[in-house]
This record gives structure tokens, C-alpha cells and sequence, in this order.
């Protein structure tokens, strides 16, 4: 194993892996807790503390970019560095620009951050970032295509492995997402403000087009990529289905494109619009299952492995959150159920279904894995990701479970009617209501931010084990020079 | 790591990979497509297809496949009129509906007398149910939901303390035309030490304990054509409806917050406070054309209710 890893660090370019792979665990506990800061908000307002640098308005987007291009953006870069240098067994083509985008990226998050404090936002959901950060976002995302189609075109390998489809559609997708949803007009080349191209419903329409294929490319197909590597991999079992991810590797790429408009039934959106969104949301329903069924039957083989390996359970539990939200997203894209979802909780719930539950758990598990690969010395501490993995999965259960309970009730209330037809509650009292499972929310997002700082501190230790190895290693040696 | 030999395919059940291999071991069985995956799959895109029958769907041209479910309601003339499913006549079917229901109560307030109104119980009922949702949904912003007000802002509803009147009639005429407090600021007509007389005294009317010197002097002033308090507020302090002054004696504050101050010399100091800067922010909005007249009947009885109508 030493000296195959040895020789690894050798073969492939492993320093960018490692920069990113430390960012992204990095920012894992920055961006999780302004999460559970903002949370905190919510249910006990004081910590507003009456500034606007740090009320929820702000906060929110330096969570949201903190946590999805932060923390999910830069393991995307580390494992899609990994993968496919190693599943076309040739190195990265041209590291200067993919040093150029570890910095770039670094830059933007804290460059985004930075700008949501002082109260510079596009307003648009997931791409707050102002017109010089998405210029910034272009170039970097330009020179990670390079970097990675390069790298394709240098493989030692005839076929192209699944994995990297799953990157590739990513990455070409998001570069598309984030050009059209971006185009606007700055007032003067001195301000960060700008105004959007689009007006109105059609604005409304490109803003979640961007915005559901942000969740289906970036937080979906990237982390099945991931998925794709690290399960057949860790588990030393082939994948199930050849032909099952090339059907729903198709059938999910194509059919996410045309769903965002379930985010705007019953606004001034046109009805046939609002018809697609939800019909073609229901149609995606199986092509997103192809990617549970292909990682839980490869898994199949190796049940006996998940009493003894925690890493093994972060998948599990990551695949199994994948299947329930990808369930949940076609049910609430239904005008009926949404018109009791929507401005819900029940959102807010699903959301983090889905970026708790299988996102950052199918993240947890790659990076524990890669991490002892990447620095060729074993994790320091098995049992800290086992507590990891126990705090993360009551983290998530509590919070999924609060927000089911506050957005349902809140869905009720907004439309319960007395006997005379007048409505039966005010808005205020809604919130009032939530109170207590905004607390319970906030509770869930501490053990889950608990379990992250165990992370970090576990790769910490790691890191300078290894550091520690390579010195004793190199004394002798220096001796016998 | 992995059990098996690295770069051997691997079968199961006599299932063969692909035969290609990447990194040393990672394979892919050639196992087909499952059978329930491939089936749900049609059953979805069949259910996608009726859905694309019944509602509006495809863009066609300048227009879109309107589908075959409509909507059913009655137009502006009063005739019905039947549209392909969409959100809007959705709309207009079910607030039509919902109309329809309430008129007959909206028609007994919009003709009653206020007092008749208040002893009919089943037209309190319906009051107390379409008066809370008014008041949430125009009123709440500013006299909180409950109508209990804000000290040094918005008034306080539910007490018996009336700036413009608690009558019927003098509450409808507020909701109708909107109201504007305003008191000149008197820090740079009068002298500090004359304006500490004045809150002086006019803390003492309302039983705070203050400087009876100053007070005296304040009372003194007060009634003065140099300071003309009494223009407004009337010789005996108790403020006149008919222009909205306030009644000083009452103990009931809106502009100086004397509940919020701790001790004797803060409550004072609240009050020197209004006397010197004035206020020109008592901006209640005219709600005649943004709400219905028989809307604005019923909140009148509502705001009535709600504890302090004279």
C-alpha cells in the first residue's frame, strides 16, 4: 500500500488534491456554521444583535455559497481532480491552470462572503454573487473545462469511466447555468450593482432554470460523479449496471433541464410553463433513482462491511438520503402539493434532505477515503468518523423531522378557513408557531456542525501524522546520505 | 482493500462486466436494466402525457396546447363563463365563490346601524372572524396584532383612551380619511429651563412625582400665551378630540414613553422630550378606496370591540 501510494504521488499531481481537499473541510465548518448561526436567528432573534452585517438577510447567501461552492464546490474540484487523473491514469493536463483554479475559487468564496456582508447581492437564490465575481466565476470555470478535458483527451484508457460523464455534464452544465442566469447590465464599471437582462416572469423563469439545475448539476450530478468512483471503489465491488448508468445518465441530464419552473406554480408564470415543470419533474423521478439503485446494489455485496466501516456507512446513508429527497422533489414539483409547499419549511426541509443528507454524507465519505490515500498514511482516528457519522445522521433527522412538522403546519395554517370562509389565522401567528421547531432545527444543525469539527479535527491530526511520518522517513535517509 | 485480484474481472451470478477495468479494480457489471425501474419509468412519462392532455402544456405557435379541463365562473356582466384550466379564472372562481358566501353579512353591516350590528350575534361573530383578517392583514403593521399599539408610535386600540373620539362614527371617520398628529416643537421657542417647567408639570397631572417648584412654574406657562400649551390641550389639560390633542391627564401615553422610564426624573425627561422636538410622524393612511366601504364599516365595529368603544 506504501509504496503503490508512494509511486501514486508520483504518477498523478496529488498538491492540488490536497489544497482542495483542505478547503473544502474548511470551509464544511464555516459555511455549516453561519448555518446553524442563522438558524439560531430564527428562533431566538436576540442574535440579531440589531446589525446588519449579520442579520439573516446577509448571513443567508454567505451559508448557501459558504456550504454548496465552498465546501461542495471545492470537494467537487479534489475528488473530479482524483478521479479522473486516476481513471484515465495519466496526470493533470496543464497544472498551472488548475492551480489557477484553486486560487480563483478560494478567492471567489471569500470575495462573495465578503460582498453579502456589506449588503451587495444580485438577489437572485444561489447566485448573489455580483457581476465582477461572475466574471471571476467564468474564468475559473473556463480554465477547469480546460484542465479537465484536457486531462480526458491525455487517458491511457480507451473507454471514458461513468464517473467522469457525471463531472463532465456538471461542469458543462454549470458553465451554461451560470452564463445565461448571469447576464446583466452594470450600472458603471465602478459599482458592483447591475441590473438582470431579463425582466419580470421571464427573469423569474432563467432565475430558476439556473437555480434547479444548480441543485440537478452541481449538487446532483457532480456528487453522483463522486458517487460513482468512491462506492465501487471502497467497497472493491464492480458498479451494478453498465447499461443503468448510461440510461440514467441520459435520461437525468436531459430531463433536469426542463423542471425549474416548478419552482413558480401559482405566480404570474405562464400555466402550460408551470405544466412542463411539474410533468417532466415526475419523468425525472426514476432517472434520479438509476443513480440510489446503481450505488446501493453495488454496495449489496459488501453489507458485511458497513458494521465495521463507518465510510461505508456515510454512503449507505448518503445513497438512501438520495433516493428519499429525489422522491420528495417530484411530489412537491405537483401544483396541488405545492400550493400547500411552497414558501414552506417543508422547502427549507427538502432542501437539506438533500444537501445534509446526501451531499455533504456522500462528501464525508469520499473525502475519508481519499484523505489517507492522498497524504499515504491511515485516517488518525476510526472511531471519530464513527461519532462523526452518528452526529451528522441525528443532525440530519432532527432537522428534516422539524421542518416537515413547522412547513406542513405552516401550509395548513395559511390556508385554514373559519366557518364564515375568513381565514382563520394571521401570519404572525404561523410564526409564532414555529418557534419551537425552529429551536429543534437549530439543535439538529449543531450536531451535525459538532460531527464537521470532529472531521476537521480527525484530518488535522492526519495531516500531521503524515508530516510527522515523512521526517522520521527522511532522517535516516539524510544519514545514510 | 479490495478482495479481489486487481484488473480480473469479476462475475456474479453469472453476470460478466463490461470487461473494462480503470484504476486497478473498478469494473462494471453488464446487469440489465431492472424491470420495475424500466416499467415506473413508462408509468411516469404516461402520467406525464394525460397531464399534458387535461391542463395547459406545450407552446404552439403564439399560443400553448390549452388542454382539455376548464374552469367554470361568472364575469364582470354576470354571465358564466367557462375557460381551459389556468390559474387565473382558478382565481376568479374561488374568490367569486368566496364573495358570494360573506355578501349576505356585508349587506346587513353595510345597512345597519352600528349599535343594531354589535347586538345581532351571529353579525358579531362574523365581526370578530372577518374583522381579525382585515386588521391582520391592513392594521397589524402598525397596531400589532392584537391592536395594542406601540408607545411612541402607534396607538394603542384596546384601551377606552380615544385621541380622535371612540364613538362609531368618530372611528369610521379615522379609518375613512386617515389621521395626522402634530405637535411644534417648542425647543427653540421656549428655554430649556421653561420647557423642564413644562414637563415638570405636566408629568405631575398624570400623578408622577415631580418638581412642585417647577411644576408650579410649569402650570403657570402652560395656561401663558407664551407657550400656548393650553391652545390645544385645552385649560384643563384633557386635550380636544375634534383636533386630536391629547388628554394629559389621563395617564395614558403614546408619544413620550413615561412606562418605559424607571425612575420619576426618566419619566420626566420623556416627557421633555416630546414638548421639545414636537412630533410630526402621527400618520395614520385614508383607507377610503384602498378597502371597501362596507369593509371599512365592519373594521369600525371590530376596532370598537376591541375593548375600548365608547
Amino acid at each position: 500500500m506504501s509504496a503503490a501510494s508512494m509511486e501514486a504521488n508520483e504518477q498523478y499531481n496529488y498538491d492540488i488534491i490536497k489544497k482542495f481537499a483542505v478547503m473544502a473541510v474548511f470551509w464544511a465548518v464555516i459555511g455549516m456554521f453561519v448555518g446553524v448561526y442563522i438558524a439560531s436567528e430564527l428562533a431566538w432573534p436576540f442574535l440579531n444583535f440589531d446589525s446588519p452585517y449579520i442579520s439573516f438577510g446577509r448571513f443567508r447567501p454567505v451559508h448557501t455559497g459558504g456550504v454548496i461552492f465552498g465546501f461542495g464546490g471545492s470537494a467537487l474540484f479534489a475528488t473530479s481532480y482524483y478521479v479522473v487523473q486516476r481513471t484515465c491514469q495519466t496526470k493533470l493536463f496543464a497544472p498551472g491552470l488548475a492551480t489557477f483554479t484553486f486560487w480563483g475559487w478560494q478567492a471567489i468564496i471569500v470575495l462573495a462572503a465578503l460582498s453579502y456582508v456589506t449588503g451587495y447581492s444580485q438577489g437572485r437564490e444561489y447566485a448573489e454573487m455580483e457581476w465582477p465575481i461572475d466574471l471571476l466565476i467564468l474564468f475559473v470555470w473556463v480554465a477547469y473545462m480546460i484542465v479537465y478535458i484536457g486531462t480526458l483527451m491525455l487517458r491511457k484508457q480507451p473507454h471514458i469511466y461513468v464517473a467522469n460523464w457525471f463531472y463532465l455534464s456538471f461542469i458543462l452544465a454549470t458553465a451554461l447555468l451560470h452564463t445565461f442566469n448571469n447576464i446583466a447590465v452594470p450600472v458603471d464599471l465602478f459599482t458592483l450593482k447591475s441590473y438582470s437582462l431579463f425582466s419580470g416572469a421571464q427573469d423569474a423563469m432563467t432565475q430558476w432554470w439556473y437555480g434547479h439545475n444548480a441543485v440537478g448539476f452541481f449538487l446532483t450530478a457532480a456528487f453522483l460523479g463522486m458517487m460513482y468512483y468512491f462506492v465501487p471503489k471502497h467497497a472493491g465491488r464492480p458498479v451494478y449496471s453498465y447499461r443503468l448508468s448510461i440510461v440514467h445518465f441520459w435520461a437525468l441530464s436531459f430531463m433536469y433541464m426542463w423542471v425549474g419552473t416548478h419552482h413558480l406554480h401559482w405566480t404570474a408564470l405562464p400555466d402550460w410553463a408551470s405544466t412542463l415543470g411539474a410533468t417532466f419533474s415526475i419523468m425525472l423521478l426514476l432517472p434520479s433513482w438509476g443513480g440510489m439503485i446503481n450505488g446501493i446494489m453495488t454496495l449489496s455485496g459488501a453489507w458485511d462491511k458497513l458494521r465495521t466501516d463507518p465510510i461505508m456507512r456515510f454512503m449507505i446513508v448518503a445513497l438512501s438520503f438520495y433516493g428519499m429527497s429525489t422522491f420528495e422533489g417530484p411530489l412537491m414539483s405537483l401544483k396541488d402539493v405545492n400550493a400547500l409547499s411552497h414558501y414552506t419549511d417543508w422547502t427549507v426541509g427538502h432542501v437539506h434532505s438533500g444537501a445534509l443528507g446526501w451531499v455533504a454524507m456522500i462528501s464525508f465519505g469520499s473525502l475519508y477515503h481519499m484523505i489517507p490515500r492522498l497524504w499515504n498514511t491511515p485516517m488518525y482516528s476510526v472511531k471519530l468518523i464513527n461519532a462523526h457519522f452518528w452526529l451528522a445522521t441525528i443532525g440530519v433527522l432532527l432537522y428534516i423531522t422539524a421542518m416537515w412538522i413547522s412547513g406542513i403546519s405552516q401550509g395548513l395554517m395559511w390556508r385554514a378557513f373559519d366557518d364564515f370562509g375568513n381565514l382563520q389565522y394571521s401570519f404572525v401567528e404561523s410564526v409564532a408557531a414555529m418557534h419551537p421547531f425552529y429551536a429543534m432545527r437549530a439543535i439538529g444543525g449543531m450536531f451535525y456542525l459538532t460531527g464537521m469539527c470532529l472531521m476537521a479535527y480527525n484530518v488535522y491530526m492526519t495531516i500531521r501524522q503524515a508530516a510527522q511520518a515523512t521526517e522520521t522517513a527522511g532522517a535516516p535517509a539524510a544519514a545514510t546520505a | 482493500m479490495a478482495d479481489n485480484a486487481h484488473g480480473q474481472p469479476q462475475s456474479s451470478g453469472g453476470v460478466q462486466t463490461t470487461g473494462h477495468v480503470w484504476d486497478g479494480d473498478l469494473q462494471e457489471f453488464n446487469n440489465p436494466l431492472p424491470v420495475w425501474w424500466t416499467y415506473t419509468f413508462y408509468v411516469t412519462i404516461v402520467f406525464a402525457l394525460v397531464y399534458w392532455v387535461v391542463y395547459p402544456s406545450w407552446p404552439v405557435g403564439k399560443g400553448f396546447l390549452p388542454g382539455i379541463n376548464t374552469v367554470t365562473y361568472v364575469n364582470a356582466e354576470g354571465q358564466e363563463e367557462s375557460w381551459h384550466w389556468n390559474t387565473r379564472a382558478k382565481l376568479l372562481a374561488e374568490t367569486q365563490e368566496a364573495n358570494l358566501a360573506q355578501k349576505p353579512y356585508f349587506d346587513k353591516i353595510a345597512a345597519m346601524d352600528f349599535d343594531k350590528v354589535v347586538k345581532d350575534p351571529e353579525l358579531s361573530s362574523f365581526v370578530v372572524s372577518a374583522g381579525k383578517v382585515l386588521f391582520s392583514d391592513n392594521c397589524a403593521a402598525c397596531h400589532q396584532a392584537g391592536g395594542q399599539g406601540k408607545i411612541g408610535f402607534f396607538p394603542n386600540l384596546t384601551d377606552d383612551d380615544w385621541i380622535y373620539g371612540g364613538h362609531f362614527d368618530k372611528i369610521q371617520e379615522t379609518l375613512i380619511k386617515g389621521r395626522r398628529g402634530y405637535m411644534p416643537p417648542f425647543g427653540e421657542a421656549l428655554s430649556a429651563a421653561q420647557i423642564d417647567e413644562l414637563a415638570n408639570y405636566v408629568a405631575s397631572l398624570s400623578g408622577i412625582k415631580a418638581d412642585a417648584a417647577k411644576a408650579a412654574q410649569g402650570k403657570e406657562l402652560f395656561h401663558s400665551h407664551a407657550a400656548a400649551c393650553f391652545y390645544c390641550h385645552n385649560d384643563d389639560a384633557k386635550g380636544r378630540q375634534d383636533i386630536g390633542s391629547a388628554n394629559l391627564t389621563d395617564k395614558v401615553w403614546l408619544w413620550a414613553d413615561v412606562p418605559g422610564a424607571e425612575t420619576d426624573a426618566g419619566k420626566v425627561d420623556a416627557v421633555r422630550k416630546v414638548i421639545a422636538s414636537g412630533l410630526d410622524k402621527g400618520v395614520m393612511p385614508a383607507w377610503e378606496g384602498r378597502l371597501k366601504p362596507e369593509q371599512i364599516r365592519l373594521l369600525t365595529v371590530y376596532v370598537h370591540e376591541l375593548g375600548g368603544g365608547k
